[in-house]
């Protein structure tokens, strides 16, 4: 692709006399410092918040850090269907199937499938929804929890164990 | 019926009969079914169909395939009406989608909503035809009022199948397959209607036939499914690749399926003259032996791991300066690879003629066994090799009285993944083993000679290109279907790249 052809167009327009007269600028500014020293300082307002004491309330349909749900029997809810890997548009799900062991399934055939490992990569996660969109069985959902700093790389590969982590309403 | 039948007797000897398909003009020969005639125009995509299948016979269960006829006042099943002359067909009209919807709502009143769980989802005739013709929703109210057979959710029919009734839409193709193809009447349906249900003939036994898989493959939807590949992998993510079963002298045609090379499965593809749509467990399964744990996969130079120069420098002057020189391939070998060889290594041998043998890859511990003639009725043969008559019909077999009489130099290729057959030598001092081995093979060969000098590693059919000749002669070629593991080569690089610097060393002096 050749860039010959773009041509730039200087926009800056020449300063006012007025704007040239830096001395009543100066002034102005020392106004808005101290309408916010009045807000601040005597009045107790501010436009910050004490995180972690205080938290923002983000929308209900905030997307956060991911888990799987868990059915009245704490088995999981997720069938290792791949639907959630096949349309993930980060490719950062890697799920291995297997057979539920027959003693520990108390449901019978709609839960013969199992994950017998789900890793979700979240540093490669753009967290656009789209699994949780394309689950059948309302197993994988995005909860409300934005913190997502961890100490090393791996610490942000969500495994199984991490995920069937408890959640109760999406955090 | 009775005008087109007139018809028919009055054309017989005249042009050929003509019937329209959507106003495709095709013609046929008397008995041949609407189906059928579709079939072999390539629309037969066109007629939705369950319990069709064009290598059993004609059952009629499905009404699936119900198309409409001109003058002829209800719908007809394509699969059982014969064609006739002058027919005019309509396979996708309003009254066929309708048709067609009302049995999917049937079939769907008790089908289990649970796509998620099942194999066959993504390859699924119920699927495929639910997203074109079938309604979105039922009118049967909730899944827990849905048919269950309690017994039969999830059935181990043998160590290979298992049956999820549930699942089932009653096509009676496994049924058939069994009746007619391997002759075992292992399946049958009994009772009628909503508890019409498939059962083992004999439950204690089992299936027990040798070609389970294949029920896996007829059934339309997830009752039957092949423990194998069971929750493996979902078939979307495979790539599906032309190729040809080295698991014995038939050949088969197949289809590997693979992802980032690693195979799940084969499955058979159709080729009137070998297989037709069938293929042996045996064969299918095949495809474990590519991936054994214990293959040789890096040059392996007296008793260590080594470059590949290293290998080759040594390998190279061996050649040389050997006097008498024994090439032995395994009948798992392609022809361009005998070809190749038999060609080029003479070039590298300074000592005289070298002599290119073949042994017979089945393992003669029965020696009865090592004739190849057929194991069954159907596909199975008993040569275990695929190019046994690829291989003879170049190089003359080797007895264990020429294995005694070479000692100097001699190179066994092994061209893919069959077992290795018993070698007998007396003392040859520079043993090359050259293809795919296991460590195993290496173990077996160290007990008769232990001079094992090294060991160029190979590829199998699924990774290289090449032709096998079958049992009945027909020559079939083939491409990679899977990348080989990083140092694995084939011959003809090996070989290229030792003349390059044959060449070139020539070329210094």
């Amino acid at each position: 692709m050749s860039t010959g052809n773009i041509k730039t167009t200087n926009v800056s327009r020449p300063y006012t006399w007025k704007e040239r007269l830096y001395l009543l600028t100066i002034p102005k500014g020392f106004l808005v410092t101290l309408r916010y020293f009045i807000r601040g300082f005597f009045l107790r307002k501010s436009n910050t918040i004490s995180y972690p004491e205080e938290r923002r309330n983000y929308s209900e349909r905030f997307r956060g850090m991911h888990f799987i749900s868990l059915d009245e029997n704490k088995l999981e809810n997720c069938t290792a269907c791949y639907l959630c890997q096949t349309v993930c548009p980060a490719k950062c799900i890697t799920i291995t199937a297997e057979e539920r062991d027959p003693k520990e399934n108390p449901v019978g055939v709609a839960k013969e499938k199992r994950p017998k490992a789900f890793d979700i990569d979240a540093l490669r996660c753009c967290f656009c929804g789209m699994c949780e969109e394309a689950c059948p069985k309302d197993a994988i959902k995005m909860s409300r929890n934005y913190e997502l700093a961890v100490h090393t790389r791996e610490m942000a590969m969500y495994d199984l164990k991490h995920l069937s982590r408890e959640v109760k309403n999406r955090g | 019926m009775d005008l087109s039948n007139t018809d028919t007797t009055k054309t017989k000897t005249k042009a050929p009969q003509q019937i329209t398909i959507d106003g495709q003009s095709l013609s046929f020969t008397p008995g041949e079914t609407i189906m059928q005639v579709a079939e072999r125009a390539g629309i037969s995509k066109r007629i939705a169909h369950f319990c069709y299948h064009p290598s059993l016979s004609i059952a009629g269960t499905c009404r699936m395939c119900a198309v409409e006829v001109e003058k002829v006042a209800k719908l007809m099943t394509s699969c059982s009406t014969p064609a006739t002359n002058g027919m005019v067909v309509y396979t996708n009209s309003e009254k066929v989608k309708a048709s067609r919807n009302g049995v999917m709502e049937f079939l769907l009143a008790n089908h289990p909503l649970d796509c998620p769980v099942c194999d066959q989802a993504g390859e699924c005739s119920l699927q495929e035809y639910n997203y074109e013709y079938g309604p979105s929703t039922s009118r049967f109210g909730d899944s827990e009022e849905k048919r269950v057979f309690e017994n039969a959710t999830t059935l181990k029919l043998s160590p290979l199948i298992t049956l999820n009734m549930n699942r089932c839409i009653h096509c009676e193709r496994c049924v058939r397959f069994c009746a007619e193809i391997t002759e075992t009447h292992e399946l049958l349906m009994v009772n009628r209607g909503h508890h019409k249900e498939l059962t083992l003939a004999d439950p204690s036994k089992g299936l027990t036939s040798d070609y389970q898989g294949c029920l896996a493959d007829v059934c339309p939807v997830g009752a039957l499914t092949f423990n194998d590949f069971r929750f493996k992998k979902r078939v979307w993510f495979l790539k599906q690749h032309p190729s040809i079963c080295d698991g014995c002298s038939r050949g088969c045609n197949i289809e590997v399926h693979s992802e980032d090379d690693i195979v799940y499965r084969y499955t058979p593809r159709f080729n009137q003259e070998i297989n037709k749509h069938w293929m042996c467990d045996e064969g299918r399964l095949s495809y474990h032996r590519g991936h054994d744990k214990n293959r040789i996969v890096a040059p392996y130079f007296e008793g260590h791991e080594c470059e590949w120069h290293t290998l080759l420098a040594d390998f190279t002057k061996s050649l040389k300066s050997s006097k008498s020189a024994l090439v032995v391939f395994t009948t798992d070998a392609t022809s361009e690879e005998v070809a190749t060889l038999t060609s080029l290594l003479p070039q590298l041998h300074k000592g005289g003629p070298i002599n290119f043998r073949y042994i017979s890859s089945t393992p003669d511990e029965n020696p009865n066994e090592n004739q190849d003639e057929n194991q069954d009725q159907l596909l199975r043969r008993k040569d275990k090799t695929p190019n046994r008559q690829g291989v003879a019909s170049k190089l003359s077999p080797i007895s264990e009285a020429d294995f005694q009489s070479f000692n100097d130099l001699v190179i066994i290729f092994k061209g893919s993944t069959s077992k290795l057959p018993r070698l007998a030598f007396s003392s040859s001092k520079h043993l090359y083993l050259w293809g795919v081995f296991l460590l195993e093979d290496l173990e077996n060969i160290r007990a008769s000679n232990p001079n094992i000098r090294g060991v160029l590693p190979g590829v199998h059919t699924l990774e290289k290109s090449g032709s096998y000749t079958n049992c009945d002669g027909i020559t079939q070629t083939f491409t990679a279907a899977i990348r080989p593991p990083k140092l694995c080569v084939p011959v003809e690089r090996i070989l290229s790249k030792i003349l390059t610097t044959v060449t070139a060393e020539g070329e210094a002096k």
